[in-house]
């Protein structure tokens, strides 16, 4: 039993801010006070400081055949040593961490949850079995839909009862947690060579376009009524001019509605929100972007920021990434699975003298500042944009004017013309950058214990040298930037693994999964798996997923 | 200058990262210098006999050195001078200063080195200023000399210095150059593959790629990659 004494909390969720209170810890959950025998807790004096949830990260790569891949393509990462093996296992890399690190570094910032973004469906053993290798979070994987020839099959046919059943049977045998899309359509266009350029171009051989793919999906995914949205990776990815995709690509979703959450959320959109129409007049379209979404009530999004510095672009997009290949002459691995879809590396690195680097970097910025924040959530699309652990950095910026001005001089003069961000004067506030990364994303995900401070909520709990009632972010931003690196304390469900920015203990999280195969009818598929499976796949059928038994520590997750 | 002697025969490697600016602290501290044996955390003490000749930035490393690695890695300034044979990564990372050779060199001779200058006396190994496997740059600067023979892989992308070999050298010689000179007195094997920029200087035979075109007083390439790299004919 833990007692967390005197801390001023901010609980976005619970529309707390900067409240002093005390939190009570019981078997890993947040307790009432009369739960719990003050005599034996142990007691945290968080006297003027501040206490929050633990972070939420819900989009990043951190598991599966893309990252290891990337190990594999770039030694010089693992010369990085973190630590050496004592108590805790040795942890190595640059930006790509190996998995012991991964969960030592979250941990180090306060982050207790983390979500594989983009997994190949095939690869998912391999995916769950690095997932478990990561120590502290909790975490969750989401399987690649949009390239997948089943769903092509079953929005070509406009039977989105098969859709449906296809989805709740590929979400189980993955162990997944929702619907991750990636350049729909595009991925199977690269299989030909091409990609598609608008919602409107046909995908080859199947007559289907990105805009049906989804459409049908989201209609499904909201029908199946799964806890997360679907999770969408935008057609046109990196290319000047996106912009008006994305824009078109939100408006798909206009008219649809659920009360728990979005029901559209487009990742990583730093990388969408290019204007112009080639790499020499490329500017940002982040302020229209950001009036679409905050105009739409049912649109989340994230920033994908681009952090200077070292990176590793790792999608499912692989025509992108063959394009960024080419455009920076950096080394490119291409992946393939199956019929699910493709993938693609190229080491990168963001120099801020570099005017296509800098407007990167300003547009994510620009897009956390202009979104609200109860619909844009902080990532950095790791390792695309860069490493998590620069979040803290990404929260000074956005609470300090005065940093970015001091920021600006050192980039690019590019960005002063094709970015709005040196005019931006929106400074977000500490309730802000909270919610951004801990009660959205929670939210966002339909982890209702995640996020939060409430009663029964998990105790993933942060704690930080900051006094909220004292601290002005605007000007002590340098604070602000190197106290959310080292938290005073990280409670993992009730369980102290950092104290004073270090890992004392290794806790072993849990993996959640969604189960709806309650709300279909398996069989109306069955015929169609049995024929794909014989036709197509290296595998049979029944070798085919992972079995829960297998994974170090599941939670179902039933839809009824 | 400190004098540093073999106290026993290795049986395993060591990594001493051996920088001239150790000889201008104390007996004790050069003393307790960590190194590795094998994967024995030691003390310099513990594996060498040490001996102190005024505080001069200088390093005698006098015996078999074979198997000691990472002598004289990101020296910026003074000089080492070794009796014996070194080991592998000798002068890595150098930004300045002198490395004498009097035995002969083990591989990654000078990898990525800055600047500064490295002799040998005997032969070198492979890989002579190169880049560490996934960096994009070998040596940028500096000089490397080698009285003797070398092995494959010189001056793979290096894009600035001097590599000087007065004997042979072995195959893929300034593959992915991309600046900077390599010269070979004796004959080598395939040179220039991939090369961008640069200048190769060959005195004896050597194999030509196909991916080269004749040009005056001899041959630019590598076609490939569209690259301006020369190869001359001494």
């Amino acid at each position: 039993m833990l007692w967390i004494k005197n801390g001023i909390v901010i609980d976005p969720k619970n529309k707390i801010d900067g409240e002093k209170m005390d939190i009570f810890i019981k078997d890993g959950k947040i307790v009432d006070e009369s739960e719990v025998n003050k005599d034996e807790c142990r007691v945290i004096d968080a006297n003027n400081k501040l206490v929050v949830a633990g972070g939420v990260e819900m989009h990043a790569h951190i598991a599966g055949s893309k990252i290891n891949v990337g190990r594999t393509m770039r030694p010089e990462e693992m010369r990085i040593v973190r630590h050496t093996a004592n108590k805790l296992r040795a942890s190595i890399g640059r930006v790509l961490l190996t998995s012991p690190a991964i969960g030592y570094e979250y941990a180090k910032i306060g982050y207790t949850t983390a979500v594989e973004a983009a997994s190949p469906p095939i690869g998912s053993p391999h995916t769950h079995e690095e997932l478990d290798a990561i120590p502290i979070v909790d975490k969750a994987m989401l399987p690649v839909f949009g390239n997948w020839h089943f769903v092509f099959k079953y929005v070509a046919e406009k039977d989105r009862e098969k859709l449906k059943a296809f989805i709740a049977w590929a979400i189980e045998r993955t162990k997944g947690y929702g619907v991750k899309v990636v350049n729909p359509g595009g991925v199977e266009a690269w299989m030909y060579g091409g990609n598609v350029k608008n919602l409107e171009d046909e995908v080859p051989n199947w007559g289907v376009t990105p805009k049906e793919i989804i459409t049908e999906l989201v209609k499904s995914n909201e029908e199946l009524d799964l806890p997360h949205s679907v999770h969408l990776h935008c057609n046109n990815l990196g290319n000047p001019g996106n912009y008006q995709t994305t824009i078109e690509t939100m408006k798909l979703v206009s008219g649809l509605a659920n009360e728990k959450r979005q029901t559209l959320h487009v990742t990583h959109v730093q990388f969408n929100a290019y204007a112009g129409s080639s790499w020499r007049d490329v500017a940002s379209g982040a302020e229209e972007i950001a009036k679409v979404v905050n105009s739409m009530d049912n649109i989340t999004i994230d920033m994908g920021q681009a952090i200077f510095g070292h990176a590793t672009a790792m999608t499912g997009d692989a025509p992108f990434q063959f394009t960024l290949h080419k455009l920076t002459g950096s080394r490119w691995v291409n992946k393939d699975s199956e019929i699910e879809g493709g993938a693609g590396i190229v080491p990168i690195a963001y120099l801020p003298k570099n005017p296509v680097h800098a407007l990167q970097w300003a547009i994510g910025l620009e897009l956390g500042l202009l979104v609200d924040s109860d619909k844009v959530v902080l990532t950095t699309d790791y390792p695309n944009g860069g490493p998590f652990t620069e979040y803290p950095y990404v929260m000074a910026m956005l609470m300090s004017r005065k940093m970015r001005e001091k920021e600006l001089e050192r980039v690019s003069p590019y960005v002063q013309k094709a970015t709005s961000l040196p005019a931006i004067e929106v400074e977000k506030t500490l309730y802000d950058v909270i919610q951004m990364t801990r009660s959205l994303p929670a939210r966002v995900m339909g982890m209702e214990n995640k996020g939060h401070l409430g009663i029964g909520a998990d105790a993933d709990v942060a704690i930080y040298s900051i006094n909220p009632d004292d601290v002005d972010p605007a000007a002590q931003y340098e604070l602000i930037n190197s106290e959310f690196r080292k938290p005073v304390y990280t409670i993992k469900g009730g369980e102290i693994v950092v104290k004073d920015g270090a890992v004392v203990a290794e806790s072993w999280g849990r993996t959640f999964w969604v189960d709806a195969r309650k709300k279909v009818s398996l069989d109306s598929i069955d015929e169609d798996l049995n024929s794909f499976f014989n036709s197509y796949y290296t595998i049979q059928r029944k070798n085919y997923g992972i079995q829960e038994e297998w994974l170090r520590n599941p939670v179902r997750v039933e839809v009824n | 200058m400190l004098i540093l002697k073999p106290k026993f025969e290795f049986d395993v490697s060591v990594e001493a990262e051996l920088t001239p600016e150790l000889a201008e602290k104390s007996l004790e501290e050069i003393k307790n210098f960590k190194v590795w044996y094998g994967n024995a955390e030691k003390t310099l003490g513990e594996l060498f006999d040490v001996e102190k000749e005024g505080d001069g930035k200088k390093l005698l490393l006098d015996g078999d050195f074979s198997k000691v690695k990472w002598v004289g890695t990101g020296m910026d300034d003074g000089e080492i001078v070794i009796k014996g044979n070194i080991g592998a990564n000798c002068g890595a990372y150098m930004k300045g200063g002198r490395i004498t050779i009097e035995g002969s060199a083990d591989d990654w001779l000078g990898a990525e080195m800055k600047d500064g200058e490295i002799i040998v006396k005997g032969n070198a190994k492979n890989l002579i200023g190169c880049a560490y496997y996934g960096n994009p740059s070998g040596m940028q600067g500096g000089k490397i000399l080698i009285e003797g023979n070398a092995g494959n892989y010189i001056g793979e992308k290096m894009t600035g210095g001097t590599i000087e070999i007065k004997g042979n050298a072995g195959d893929f010689i300034g593959t992915e150059m991309k600046g900077g000179e390599i010269i070979i007195h004796g004959n080598c094997g395939y040179a220039g593959g991939d090369m961008k920029a640069g200048t190769i200087k060959i005195g004896g035979e050597f194999d030509l790629l196909p991916t080269f075109r004749k040009s005056e007083n001899g041959w630019t390439g590598d076609v490939l990659v569209g690259g301006e790299g020369r190869i001359l004919k001494i």
